[in-house]
């Protein structure tokens, strides 16, 4: 303050009086005596030495505080210089090998066009350049011509290359996101755009935050540098795409990839001026349908390809996300239709359109829970679409070409903003980053629910084989049955590191010691409160679970178990819990199946006794969609579904029973699906089967494993279907198509049974198997 | 459940058929405790004890469970078995003294936990070294569940026994591998079987005399 008051008793003796005044003021207060009373008593007019003085060392002062500031300043600058040249750095290297992606791309663009003119008119199309493109050579050179030699091998290598490309794209994604977040933040771009994709498919999103990001960033800009050679390469492959014909689709590039070339085809079409919103999701649609039409040629080229160049990724499920192609197809289908609809209000021509389309893309590759309506595809409406290029050959031309991140670049020859907007999102991509995961990958191309599931935990403590599993309906939390007489709870956010392998070894919480044997079924009460479980013994024991956060080795609480539910003679094999009744029922080898009332431990409500005709019941499950009704399925072959207020058999479900054939084929399990009047049925000839409620009829049957099928389950969505079996494999099944999307082997055999029971978690993404190996896993 | 041939399934080495072979032994007689504690041929002596080891800590739940009837935590507020020893529970970071039934309990968890762990056990084909010696430990706790209820809980400890000869499969198999040393084995019936190897008669069940220690 003095130093201040300092230059002010000077500076204001050259003012008027009033500032003479200010001066002073501060002056009065000031500490300093000698200086302080010195100025004051200075004239006005009059300097005093001291007062020079205190005057120039202020001034000094002062400027040495400027000069630090100026360096920190200067500091601060020159490390944002270098931080913006390694921004520009990366960016250039970007670039450059986005372009020769492009200039693959292209390739490959050529080589279907081979194909496709070969296949429609036996006859070689002359396209002259057909050689695989020089990554080395300079960006700006394109491919010579060359003869086309062994078009097949080179287009397989070709599609190899481009694959791998693609999947590079797909595994940085979050890398781009920030990359293009960090850029557009540079520039200072405005966010209002943003927020409007945001606000679309905030809902529709699964990948929440990552989608957000990419919508942002998608309508980011960057820098454009020297983006003449670029420029020149997309208008290459505007002329080359002017060309392309639906049918050529690269067909083994997996199901994002055809997404994306699709959605090229689609914005194209976007942009014509007359479209009507249902007009273009059909048009755009029906491009989803060819792709499905046109794989079955290339089944032979796939597995090469699978090979050698996914290296890195599981190789069953290469094969297995083929089958899901139509399946996935149609749902993007659908959640573009869904999509198109919800778009509404005034949008900025062309860019904003693009820019919507894009924003729908993205959801298109994630997958939305959506039953599948669309109509089978139609070779016409695809050959519509020369024709709108030609139309359109004059207008621009916005080739969107969104990688599989839904990303896209816009080009076109007029629009050099939208070429800077694509080129910004180009720019945006990073570099393959190889040491990114598989599992990122795959998990974050594809829907989280439909992602790959990858073992993540191994639940070692048990004895012996794991009979059930049951999860927590809210927390991460497992409880197992086991032969070992005990279940065993597990919390699967404590984990322990483990030397080898990738899962990480979780110990459990808590250990339940009741049953006399081996404990064959548990189920949780719809709180996480109580759990039931059914044994060997005849007994169904009721617990209260202890609090996920215990320490493991705390004293006993008789507490915990509530009591045994007495009743059944004999093992207990199934246990079904009932939300809305509060009511437990179970099946047991006495030939009964027992309705129990879970909040008091108290003899049965009503007992069914079905051991007359039926046998002898081995699974049983609430129906989902009337809570009055339960269907249980019986040793003998047969399901049924009865009523359990009026305590009679409602209907048979009709078993696929061939006059001669095994009729009495076990049924393992039966479970009813969450939403549709469905039951589903494992049985032990292989056989996996669909029934309707209503009409008890078979819907479907199918081979499902090498060996029985012994459990079942559905997620909480009511998409997907998960079998476990002898063969010691799980898989992952999409409800819709009935085909199977992935696959794992897990466990191993102990007296020839593999995998008892299978589940998902109500909430959270977590999948469970037991195995007759003592071991559970959990798959993420 | 299927039941594998015993034989087929010793032929093939694979992880846990020591187990399935042991318990078609034990479901087969389960008292015939020279048969269930005999190795296959070529078998791995130190596989041979984990498997038995993992047995016994999985049939003596059933004991537990009868235990948690009778064995409260202020009934039973340390974990002796005669006069002499209190036995501190090892499952905590320093040494504990839990009531018997928490002792019994953390011991079969710190034992599964152990005995399942990656970290000493990574494969159920071959044991490495070091982890040998991890059994004995082990199996000194376990006994300590045997002594207190020999000697605490008598009744239930005789209605076990009687279904499954436990203790003294349990003896003599800490005996014939020599998992622990005689000193600690204060359960009588070690000596009641010495006397009937010795005399050449055949095993007497159950054990009522009383031997002071």
């Amino acid at each position: 303050m003095d130093e201040q008051a300092g230059p002010g008793v000077f500076f204001s003796n050259n003012h008027p009086a009033a500032g003479g005044a200010k001066g002073l003021g501060p002056l009065a207060e000031a500490a300093a005596a000698g200086d302080g009373v010195a100025a004051a008593g200075a004239a006005r007019a009059q300097y005093s030495l001291p007062g020079i003085l205190h005057f120039l060392q202020h001034e000094w002062a002062r400027f040495e505080v400027e000069r630090a500031q100026w360096e920190v300043e200067r500091a601060e600058l020159q490390a944002q210089i270098a931080f913006l040249q390694g921004e520009r750095k990366g960016q250039e290297n970007l670039k450059k090998d986005l372009v020769r992606r492009i200039k693959m791309l292209e390739y490959a663009l050529k080589q279907e066009r081979a194909k496709y003119h070969k296949l429609k008119y036996g006859t070689e199309l002359n396209q002259g350049d057909m050689k695989p493109p020089s990554y080395d050579s300079d960006e700006g050179n394109e491919t010579e011509v060359q003869p086309q030699q062994n078009s097949q091998l080179m287009w397989k290598q070709g599609r190899q290359l481009l694959r791998q490309y693609l999947q590079e794209v797909g595994y940085t994604d979050t890398i781009l996101d920030v990359k293009s977040k960090r850029v557009r933040a540079l520039l200072g771009f405005s966010s209002d755009v943003t927020d409007r994709e945001d606000d679309k498919n905030q809902d529709s999103v699964i990948n929440g935050t990552e989608a957000e990001v990419k919508e942002t960033a998608m309508i980011g800009k960057s820098e454009l540098t020297d983006s003449a050679s670029v420029l020149e390469n997309f208008k290459f492959l505007e002329s080359a795409a002017a060309d392309f014909s639906d049918e050529d689709e690269d067909d083994d590039i997996d199901g994002r990839e055809k997404s994306i070339i699709d959605t090229s085809t689609i914005v194209r079409k976007k942009v014509l001026p007359d479209s009507s919103e249902d007009r273009d999701t059909k048009e755009a649609l029906k491009e989803f349908d060819f792709l499905v039409t046109s794989e079955e040629g290339d089944n032979d080229s796939r597995s090469a390809g699978d090979g050698t160049d996914w290296e890195k990724e599981d190789q069953c499920l290469m094969p297995e996300a083929w089958n899901v192609d139509q399946g996935v197809i149609t749902k993007l289908k659908e959640q573009y239709k869904k999509e198109r609809k919800g778009k509404k209000g005034v949008k900025r021509p062309n860019r904003s359109k693009l820019q919507d389309m894009l924003a729908n893309l993205r959801d298109v590759d994630e997958l939305p829970s959506l039953q599948p309506s669309v109509g089978s595809p139609s070779r016409p409406s695809s050959s519509r679409l020369p024709e709108h290029e030609i139309n359109r050959a004059d207008e621009v031309e916005a080739l969107t070409f969104p990688p599989s991140s839904g990303k896209s670049f816009i080009m076109g020859a007029d629009e050099a903003l939208e070429s800077e907007l694509g080129l910004g999102e180009l720019a945006g991509l990073t570099v393959a980053n190889e040491a990114d995961s598989l599992t990122y990958d795959i998990a974050n191309n594809k829907d989280a629910l439909r992602k790959t599931w990858n073992p993540k935990f191994t639940l070692r403590s048990h004895f012996d084989g794991i009979r059930a599993l049951a999860f927590h309906p809210t927390e991460p939390v497992l409880i197992t049955a086991s032969e070992d007489h005990t279940l065993k709870m597990w919390n699967l956010q404590k984990t322990a590191p483990a030397k080898k392998s990738t899962s990480l070894d979780v110990e459990p919480i808590y250990t339940f010691r009741a049953h006399k044997g081996p404990v064959l079924c548990v189920v949780m009460s719809s709180s996480g409160e109580q759990c039931y479980s059914g044994g060997a013994d005849g007994l169904i024991q009721s617990w209260n679970t202890t609090n996920p956060n215990i320490d493991p080795y705390d004293s006993y609480d008789p507490s915990v178990l509530r009591g045994p539910l007495l009743g059944h003679t004999d093992a207990v094999w199934g246990l079904a819990y009932s939300a809305a009744h509060q009511r437990l029922l179970s099946c047991s080898a006495d030939g009964t199946l027992r309705l129990w009332n879970t909040t008091e431990v108290a003899p049965a409500l009503s007992v069914f006794n079905d051991n007359q005709e039926l046998g002898v019941p081995a699974s049983v499950d609430l129906v989902s969609s009337d809570p009055s009704h339960m269907v249980a399925s019986f040793s003998k072959g047969y399901t049924s579904i009865f009523n359990m207020e009026t305590q009679q058999r409602i209907l048979t479900l009709e078993s696929n029973l061939d006059s001669t054939a095994n009729s009495s084929c076990q049924i393992n399990r039966v479970i009813s699906h969450p939403t549709l009047p469905i039951s589903i049925t494992a049985h032990e000839d292989r056989h996996i089967k669909f029934y309707d409620n209503n009409t008890g009829k078979l819907i479907h049957s199918m081979v499902a494993h090498l060996e029985a099928v012994t459990s079942l389950a559905v997620d909480p969505n009511g998409l997907y279907l998960m079998s476990g079996s002898h063969d010691c494999s799980i898989r992952l099944w999409n409800l819709e198509s009935k085909t199977c999307i992935q696959e794992f082997t897990a466990h191993r055999k102990k007296f020839e049974e593999s995998i008892h029971d299978v589940a998902f978690h109500p909430s959270k993404c977590y999948i469970a198997s037991a195995g007759a190996d003592a071991l559970a896993k959990v798959f993420v | 459940m299927v039941m594998a041939e015993g034989t087929a399934v010793l032929r093939q080495n694979r992880p846990g058929t020591k187990a399935q072979y042991i318990q078609q032994n034990i479901r087969a007689d389960c008292s015939n405790i020279d048969k269930i504690l005999e190795p296959p041929e070529g078998q791995d002596e130190g596989v041979w004890k984990y498997e038995h080891l993992r047995q016994f800590c999985l049939e003596l739940n059933g004991l537990a469970v009868k235990l948690q009837s009778e064995c409260h935590s202020d009934t039973c507020t340390q974990m002796t078995a005669t006069e002499q020893w209190i036995f501190l529970c090892a499952a905590h970071k320093t040494p504990k003294e839990c009531p018997a039934i928490d002792y019994t309990r953390h011991t079969l968890d710190g034992a599964a936990c152990l005995l399942n762990s990656n970290k000493y056990f990574p494969s159920r084909v071959s044991i490495k070294e070091s982890s040998v010696a991890k059994l004995g430990s082990v199996c000194c706790r376990i006994y300590r569940i045997f002594s207190h209820a020999y000697f605490h809980h008598r009744q239930i400890f005789d209605e076990y026994e009687n279904e499954t000869f436990l203790c003294h499969r349990f003896t003599k198999f800490v005996m014939k591998y020599n998992l622990m040393s005689k000193d600690n084995l204060i359960v009588p019936i070690l000596e009641e079987e010495v006397q009937n190897s010795v005399s050449g008669k055949v095993k007497h069940e159950g054990n009522h005399i009383e031997k002071t220690y």
